[in-house]
């Protein structure tokens, strides 16, 4: 009764940027997780303002918030698994201050990343996080989940270039935390606590983040293997000859033929591994990692062939490949657990080598692919959901790979975040007292526990 | 329902690549108008999760233009275009069928009504609209404000004999081409259809215009009305498949990509067999009059150059639906000085109904286009589809920029063919 009051309210006050009905909630009901939890209500805020005041109304209620952004998640974090209120911040996608001198930028919430790409990109300017989302993902989704990217073998992950956020509070309260100071060690670092928070301390709404000149030149090369181990080896290999790539990434055998299958770019078939790396630089710096990789390659085992992109098409063509895989997995099976555990480079081959263990043991395809530069792969394992026998495969599957993971001095989440999928396996890696910490902190800020609540074991 | 069509929709992973391509999401900035939420929508309608009529529903359903962006865009291909269609259908076959949706069916069905509404609009249209010569088209624009179109809405002047009767006498002899004009060429743009006759002329091609061809069901079936469209669709296959023509040139790409693409998959919806394969045959001979020039005559090389700077504008239902976009653009860049613009393949925005239901939403969507086209500097801009005329037409008028003429690639062609020394 006392939530209908709520809800109505709310409908007074955003009349069309409110949906009430089943349909319009219906389609704020999932995220790439492919999982439906349906919200009382949709609410599309276009200021701080109003995000503070539907806050407010929430406290005041005691209904449970989920800030979303546009809906990519891998793991659920914007899912609104108790019902209550969507807060879905896509309307608001201005750049509000665009500091050139400073490299510096504040952006609301709602701008999605490749749009502010596309600003930055006039100004040879870049904004280095980068996703394979990034087309569909917006920066206070990326800042929530600490998103990485392919560029973060040489640039970092999305914490290492904010500088301040505007939050909002569970409770109403509009706070700003951080600085454009280079050098700021006033306080708590209240800026990094949010970052990686996945919604569950406040709502994010507007960022202040820091900027990079765009790399005057880049290329990106291709190294197809016939053994997936020689290839993870070429990867601690290529970093151990202290070349820092921008990005090396790693495509399996399965992801190779389902990409292909879909696209058609002209990867090769029969290849067991593909590296993808680009280096970005000055032209002599470019030109001597190219050759300094070259020469690798030729001493290596396992190289079938290497290529270096002529022109920008084909490095876009190469690329294209990469970013598209995560989609044309349902061409395998249905059913994917889509995890992205993530171990120290130099272990890469053993978690690889286990990995395929694991898939035979449990007759199941495991595709793996992603930035191998970083440690970090997307472990995909393919089941049929309509068999119950696979499914529970599937799932054991996926412990193992975990108890592999963390054995390898390993993380279960490198940038997808824990969300609902990867909660049940946050306490084996972080400990009964941290998960008792992580419960303090949430309490500090969300008495109520309003925000995002049964997120991270939380 | 078919597996096959059912695969449009299931191979849908939610990742949210469509919102970054689609023109209506970018104006409306919410999921209901985005392929990712129709297929939702459809998927939870077909599995009796929820259920709702056309009214409760429309904006959810029909503010979508099927220009299918989303569908390339999709690695996946998932086909938001069937599925909103499937969707429309469903709601009408669990609540029937709006009156003014009934009235259209029965308008289209039947080619003398039809000719005899086009001709009483003509003898009426001094009274409703004015003569407008200034825009980059020339049109009718509206004098007063009405349910469906507003004050000051250009709209094409409709032709005082319509093609086909234009071209009555072609209609029985023997003809290399049939010739297929679809409904706005032959009510209302008859001169783009003139000019591909002067090239098949001049080109000594012979061409027959057959008089009992209907509407191809487009509009009925872009509406849900899928057993309406299906009457029109068996009455030109069965007229098309006698005829023994090598080619059927369906001159309107919506129509075109309708009888290719459309056809089998709503026989395939209603599960006969015999008319989805009487389609696929059909859709063989099929093919768009600049693609045919293209790919069958040798008159690229026998165009001269004008004196024109051109652009050229992609239609949805040319490039996506048809893979067609080299083509017109050869013939284009040989006529004329062109210069490709920025997002050449952006839909205009018309979407059919689309403009007349969501003017204002059209109208955003058209305006992206203004600027890439003044930026390329053309006097003229080229296009290869008769609504997109229509509608880019009129948002350049918007823009007071009268001065861009809007021509067909077939009208380019023909001038190009004379000789070169046309105006320009």
């Amino acid at each position: 009764m006392l939530k209908k009051r709520a809800y109505e309210k709310l409908k007074r006050i955003f009349k069309d940027r409110c949906f009430l009905d089943k349909l319009g909630r219906v389609q704020y009901s999932y995220d790439a997780t492919q999982k439906m939890y349906l919200p009382d209500i949709v609410v599309l805020p276009t200021t701080t303002e109003e995000v503070s005041k539907i806050m407010k109304i929430a406290h005041r209620y005691e209904i449970p918030v989920v800030p979303k952004g546009w809906g990519s998640g891998f793991t659920g974090g914007a899912l609104n698994i108790d019902g209550g209120i969507a807060l879905s911040l896509e309307k608001m996608d201005k750049i509000v201050e665009f500091d050139e001198d400073n490299l510096m930028v504040w952006v609301e919430a709602g701008v999605v990343n490749y749009d502010l790409q596309e600003f930055l990109k006039p100004y040879d300017l870049m904004f280095p996080p980068d996703p394979s989302s990034w087309k569909f993902s917006t920066i206070g989704g990326n800042i929530a989940e600490n998103a990485g990217g392919p560029r973060a073998v040489k640039y970092g992950v999305t914490k290492d270039w904010i500088k301040a956020l505007e939050i909002v509070l569970p409770n109403g309260t509009v706070l700003n935390v951080g600085s454009k100071n280079i050098k700021d060690v006033a306080g708590y670092d209240i800026v990094d606590l949010m970052i990686g928070s996945e919604g569950t301390l406040a709502v994010i709404t507007k960022a202040l983040l820091r900027l990079y000149p765009l790399p005057e030149h880049k290329r990106t090369m291709e190294i197809v293997f016939d053994d997936m181990e020689f290839a993870a080896k070429m990867v601690s290999n290529i970093i151990k000859n202290k070349i820092i790539p921008t990005s090396i990434e790693f495509v399996d055998k399965d992801a190779i033929l389902a990409v292909e299958d879909a696209l058609k770019v002209g990867l090769c078939k029969d290849a067991d591994a593909i590296l993808m790396i680009e280096i970005d630089g000055s032209l002599c710096e470019v030109e001597e990692g190219v050759k300094k990789i070259e020469d690798i390659c030729k001493n290596s085992q396992g190289v079938m062939s290497y290529r270096v992109a002529k022109d920008e098409k084909e490095a876009d063509e190469i690329w294209l490949a990469r970013r598209s895989i995560s989609p044309t997995l349902k061409r395998i099976a249905d059913g994917k657990l889509n995890e992205d555990i993530v171990v120290p480079i130099t272990k890469l081959a053993q978690m690889i080598k286990k990995t395929q263990e694991i898939a035979k043991k449990y007759d199941l395809p495991i595709v793996s692919f992603g930035h191998a530069g970083d440690g970090n792969i997307h472990t995909n394992i393919m089941y049929h959901t309509n068999d119950k026998d696979e499914t529970k495969r599937a799932y054991k599957a996926m412990d193992e790979v975990f108890d592999v993971c963390l054995s390898l001095g390993g993380s279960i989440t490198g940038e997808h975040g824990v969300g609902i999928t990867k909660q049940d396996y946050l306490e084996k890696q972080v400990g009964s007292d941290a998960i008792n910490l992580y419960r303090a902190i949430k309490k500090a800020f969300d008495p109520k526990n309003i925000l995002n609540p049964g997120k991270m074991r939380l | 329902m078919d597996s096959r069509l059912k695969e449009t929709w299931e191979s849908c992973v939610k990742c949210g690549i469509c919102r970054s391509v689609c023109p209506v999401f970018k104006e409306e900035k919410s999921e209901p108008y985005v392929a990712r939420g129709h297929i939702t929508l459809l998927s939870e309608l077909v599995s009796g999760n929820v259920d709702f009529s056309e009214y409760e529903a429309k904006d959810y359903l029909y503010k979508c233009l099927l220009c299918t962006t989303c569908v390339e865009a999709c690695p996946n291909n998932s086909e938001t275009d069937t599925i909103v269609e499937i969707a429309r259908h469903e709601v009408i076959k669990h609540h029937g069928l709006p009156l003014y949706k009934k009235i259209m069916a029965i308008l289209l069905k039947d080619r003398a009504l039809m000719d005899f509404a086009f001709r009483n609009a003509t003898l009426f249209s001094s009274f409703l609209f004015k003569r407008n010569d200034d825009s980059s088209r020339a049109s009718l624009k509206t004098k007063f404000e009405t349910p469906i179109m507003e004050k000051g809405r250009l709209i094409p002047k409709l032709t005082k004999k319509t093609f086909l009767q234009k071209y009555k006498d072609y209609s029985d002899n023997y003809g290399y081409l049939s010739l297929f004009p679809g409904c706005l060429i032959n009510y209302t743009y008859t001169e783009i259809g003139d000019a591909f006759v002067n090239i098949l002329k001049k080109l000594d091609i012979s061409f027959r215009v057959p008089q009992k061809q209907l509407c191809c069901g487009a509009p009925v079936y872009f509406a849900g009305n899928f057993e309406d469209a299906a009457i029109l669709a068996r009455k030109n296959i069965d007229l098309f498949s006698r005829v023994n023509s090598r080619y059927i040139i369906v001159m309107e790409p919506t129509c075109a990509s309708m009888i290719k693409n459309d056809y089998p998959k709503l026989f395939m919806y209603l599960e006969d067999k015999e008319y989805e394969k009487k389609a696929r045959d059909l859709a063989k001979k099929v093919l768009d009059p600049v693609k045919f020039l293209y790919d069958n005559t040798d008159i690229l090389d026998r165009l001269k150059h004008l004196d024109m700077k051109t652009t050229y504008h992609d239609p949805c239902h040319l490039k996506r639906a048809q893979n067609i976009k080299d083509e017109p653009r050869a013939f284009i860049k040989k006529a004329s000085n062109f210069t490709e613009m920025k997002e050449a393949d952006r839909c205009c925005g018309n979407g059919g109904t689309f403009s007349i239901d969501y003017r204002e939403t059209s109208l955003k969507i058209a305006s992206r286009k203004v600027e890439h086209i003044e930026n390329s500097k053309a006097d003229y801009l080229v296009t290869g589809c008769s609504a997109c005329i229509m509608q880019l037409s009129e948002i350049l008028h918007r823009h007071e920029d009268d001065h861009i003429k809007t021509i067909h690639t077939l009208e380019l062609i023909d001038m190009a063919l004379d000789g070169g020394n046309n105006e320009g």
